[in-house]
């Protein structure tokens, strides 16, 4: 049976990094510390929990609250660790896109339905950053809106946070920009698997 | 920000060879040609926005903002400070470097022992530098961080106070590459008061990219002599210290003026002829410069006077320069530890000097998947990385009455996520050896299980389980394979390592892991074998269309899971069923005709037969290493990687999987497998897609 060691006593601590934030990034850490616990880490449950307490307090944003798959799901594009949870930075990123993709939401919902119809869709994603094709239009529609082709907001954010990560791992892996990525099965698989 | 697809990236370049010490990794991006051309070019000195000349760069504490010790710092470039700055004079030496305001002995002491090799100096301190032709203001150094190599990019601003350095100087005042090699490394740990406070060994392996090992003198073997005579022929690195039980002891001079809690370099050691017959000496360096040993052998000790001319011209040193010769019995009675660090073969061109062999791994442990813990753990300890190692010959050491292959076992655990976590504790670390029984031998595509640990005993492992930045022991083991388990102390804790052996002779080392491949047997449904009460069901479900959607699989699977109380699901998502219904749906309507349908309520009732089957105490719910057999039982053969992703991706934060994220696990594996094989059309095993290819397959 093995048995620990006494622990060396501990040096080299962190709190530098801390007192060199600007006062911007120290209010947001704060919050993210209050919202992400002791670990400093934010796991799905908890990120479903911090998104739909927001969305409620906003009007004209139809939903039916976030799912805890959409967030796992969220949670899986943007980790590199293979932790199953999100880092203060990671989580900055996300929070940041988030905002700016519900801007965009409000202005491109043209009839005020509180949705992004499948007419309103091609706009709105190209407003966002992602000009795509039809075939990949209609798909995105397939897979994220409901039965009468309208997509709600927890459908929309979740679509755009997995097509940013998605464009993102491509860029990553295509490192000589010639246009395409090649993987091998096991790639393939951490790849799309942990989406 | 790119999710896995990074890590896939470093793994890559790991493979090209890029963090090798020829092909360095650009320490944040930056890179010293490109910027100092930039800085020649536009006629300005190189200001380095990364690590400003200022408060933050200097500490957070003791040296932080509001310390009285960092008041009336300025930072100057040694062409204010000296008339005529040199990089290197000559030759790097080791009076170059002596110690300022700074507890960084120990790094000092590393710097020291660095300057006796000259090979390994010229790698961490390119010579290519100097304060002349194509000075720009700009330094660079390599360090090697966890298993690869960093380049690291300075400005020369360096803090000085009333025109004086703060920190390591030469002794002569006008020589800077030590000064500048230590901003470059308090760089790369933040700031200068990190590095305050350290072992000889962290610098000495940052250095070197070598493989520590540490030797209590109280307990030293009776071949530590000849070890050192040895290690020091293999142009390995030494360092020596007395140690203290208390911090008020830290600095503290003996009256023989041996400083205690003190980091000294051991830089020689040779054998006299004296009238009494012959005596051991071993000669040590204070990286003071200066505060020199006053007993037996030292300087003008009388000593000297009884070898022979020849000795004592070739070996004794008289100047105050922090040198000393002491005999090897006084050492040990004195010192208390020495660290010897192995040097990798590429740091040694020499022919004559005995090279290690190498070979390195890196892995990571995580929750729920490959974070077993130690033996103490039999249920999970099996599921930690393994490596095996092939020893295939003998050491030749004539004199020596081991008979077997020495090799050294470092394992190393990575502070990558430092930054991310703050203040985040190391983990308690170490490893264990195994024999492989005949029937494994050879075999690289196998994970041993559980089993395998339960039958058999470790042949060797490390000292200790302790929470060191490095764990690394020294073993004599026979010819054959031996497995090298290396794991936390305590099970579900995430973190990432590297593990290296050197060896004498030639090893083979290779990670042990199962293949990635998908075996799923495929469910075969003619129309006629629908009986009628499934097609009666069937009609009722799908309505007008006899078609299925993802939308109604969603409302009828709820239903049915809603009745069982012998599992525990959530509920199905409606990406899992949009999943199913992708995975089936072989007309390409978006739905699921009879058939199809048939076929995924077949596949539905296995995973269901699966789920219970390996809910071993009923809870309804799979723990994760449940979840990793089931998976293998729906035909599905995984690795230590994809075991991570399933279970960050599945399991709740207590570890368990209910069935509706089993089910849906279960069923994108399929799915992306097939995928795969379908875009491989020439069996290339790789696939080749665009940016829109791409994201037609993954936003699925």
């Amino acid at each position: 049976q093995f048995v620990p060691s006494d622990p060396p006593p501990v040096r080299r601590p962190h709190a530098y990094a801390d007192q060199y934030e600007s006062d911007e990034e120290k209010q947001f850490r704060k919050v993210f510390q209050q919202l992400a616990g002791d670990d400093m880490e934010v796991s799905p449950t908890e990120l479903m929990n911090i998104l739909n307490r927001i969305i409620s307090k906003h009007q004209g944003l139809k939903t039916d609250g976030f799912s805890i798959e959409s967030c796992r799901s969220m949670v899986a594009v943007m980790d590199s660790d293979s932790t199953g949870k999100l880092g203060f930075h990671e989580f900055k990123h996300l929070w940041n896109n988030i905002k700016k993709w519900q801007g965009v939401y409000k202005q491109y919902d043209a009839d005020g339905s509180g949705m992004i119809g499948a007419d309103e869709l091609p706009n709105a994603f190209r407003a966002a950053g992602f000009p795509l094709n039809d075939q990949l239009f209609d798909m995105i529609i397939r897979r994220y809106s409901d039965e009468s082709g309208n997509m709600d907001f927890d459908n929309y954010i979740g679509c755009l946070v997995r097509l940013d990560a998605m464009c993102r791992a491509f860029k990553t892996l295509d490192k000589d920009n010639n246009g395409t990525i090649k993987v091998n099965v096991q790639e393939w698989l951490q790849l799309t698997m942990y989406s | 920000m790119s999710g896995i697809a990074s890590k896939l990236q470093h793994d890559r370049e790991k493979a090209q060879g890029i963090g090798s010490n020829s092909h360095a990794v650009k320490y944040l991006g930056q890179d010293y040609e490109v910027l100092r051309r930039q800085c020649l070019e536009s006629g300005r000195l190189f200001k380095d926005d990364t690590f400003e000349a200022g408060v933050s760069s200097l500490g957070f504490k003791e040296l932080g903002p509001s310390s009285f010790k960092v008041r009336g710092v300025t930072w100057k470039r040694p062409t204010e400070l000296s008339r005529n700055p040199q990089f290197i004079l000559e030759d790097a030496t080791r009076t170059d470097i002596c110690q300022g305001a700074l507890g960084d002995c120990w790094l000092l002491a590393a710097i020291a022992s660095l300057t006796l090799n000259k090979q390994v100096l010229s790698r961490v301190v390119p010579s290519d530098q100097s304060f002349e032709q194509g000075y720009a203001g700009i330094f660079h150094f390599e360090f090697w961080q966890f298993g690869e190599w960093v380049d690291v990019v300075v400005d020369d601003r360096l803090p000085t106070r009333d025109g004086e350095l703060l920190f390591v100087h030469s002794a002569t005042g006008s020589e800077f590459w030590s000064a500048l090699l230590e901003k470059a490394y308090a760089k790369l740990n933040g700031c200068y008061e990190a590095l305050s406070g350290g072992t000889t060994t962290e610098g000495f392996e940052d250095f070197t990219g070598g493989i520590a090992e540490a030797h209590d003198l109280k307990q030293a073997r009776p071949e530590l002599f000849k070890i050192i005579k040895k290690a020091l022929n293999r142009g390995s690195l030494l360092g020596c210290s007395i140690d203290i039980t208390s911090s008020a002891d830290s600095e503290a001079i003996t009256s023989q003026k041996l400083v205690k809690g003190h980091a000294y370099s051991l830089t020689g050691a040779d054998e006299v002829r004296t009238r009494g017959g012959s005596e051991k000496l071993i000669r040590i360096r204070n990286p003071w410069g200066q505060v020199e040993w006053t007993g037996a052998w030292s300087d003008r000790s009388s000593e000297w006077d009884s070898v022979s001319d020849e000795d004592r011209d070739r070996l004794k040193n008289a100047s105050e320069d922090g040198e000393f010769w002491m005999s090897f019995s006084d050492w040990l009675h004195h010192y208390s530890r020495l660290e010897i660090c192995n040097l990798t073969p590429d740091a040694l061109s020499d022919d004559e000097v005995e090279k290690w062999s190498l070979s390195k791994f890196e892995g990571s442990w995580r929750k729920g998947s490959t974070a077993g813990g130690c033996r103490n753990f039999p249920n999970s300890f099996w599921q930690n990385p393994q490596f095996v190692i092939k020893l295939d010959e003998e050491d030749d050491d004539p004199d020596d009455n081991e008979v077997g292959c020495t090799f050294i076992v470092g394992l190393i655990q990575k502070n990558r996520r430092k930054m991310r976590k703050m203040g985040q504790d190391m983990h308690t670390i170490g490893f264990a050896i195994y024999e492989v029984p005949d029937e494994y031998v050879g075999r690289r595509q196998v994970h041993l299980n559980r089993d395998f640990f339960l039958r058999n005993a470790s042949k060797a492992r490390s000292e200790t389980f302790i929470n060191l930045r490095e764990v690394s022991n020294r073993f004599c083991l026979p010819p054959g394979e031996y497995l090298v388990l290396p794991s936390t102390f305590e099970p579900n804790k995430n973190g990432d390592f590297a593990v290296r052996i050197f060896s004498e002779k030639h090893a083979d080392f290779q990670e042990l892991d199962d293949p990635v491949d998908c075996h799923v047997e495929e469910v075969h449904v003619d129309e006629d074998d629908v009986d009628d009460r499934f097609r009666n069901l069937f009609g009722q479900l799908a309505g007008h269309d006899c078609e299925i959607s993802a939308f109604e699989l969603q409302r009828i699977l709820n239903k049915v899971v809603a009745k069982r109380s012998d599992i525990k699901t959530s509920g199905f998502s409606l990406a899992t069923c949009r999943n199913m219904v992708n995975l089936l749906d072989k007309d390409g309507s978006g739905k699921l005709g009879l058939v199809e349908f048939k076929i995924l309520w077949t596949k539905i009732q296995k995973y269901l037969d699966y789920y219970r089957e390996r809910d071993a105490d009923k809870t309804g719910c799979m723990s994760s290493a449940e979840m990793r057999m089931a998976v293998e039982d729906a035909g599905f053969s995984l690795n230590n990687p994809m075991h991570q992703v399933l279970v960050a991706r599945y399991s709740d934060t207590n570890l368990s999987i209910d069935f509706d994220n089993f089910v849906c696990c279960l069923v994108r594996l399929e799915s992306l497998f097939k995928t795969f094989k379908t875009l491989d059309k020439d069996d290339s095993e790789t696939v080749e897609l665009t940016l829109f290819e791409w994201l037609n397959v993954a936003m699925l």
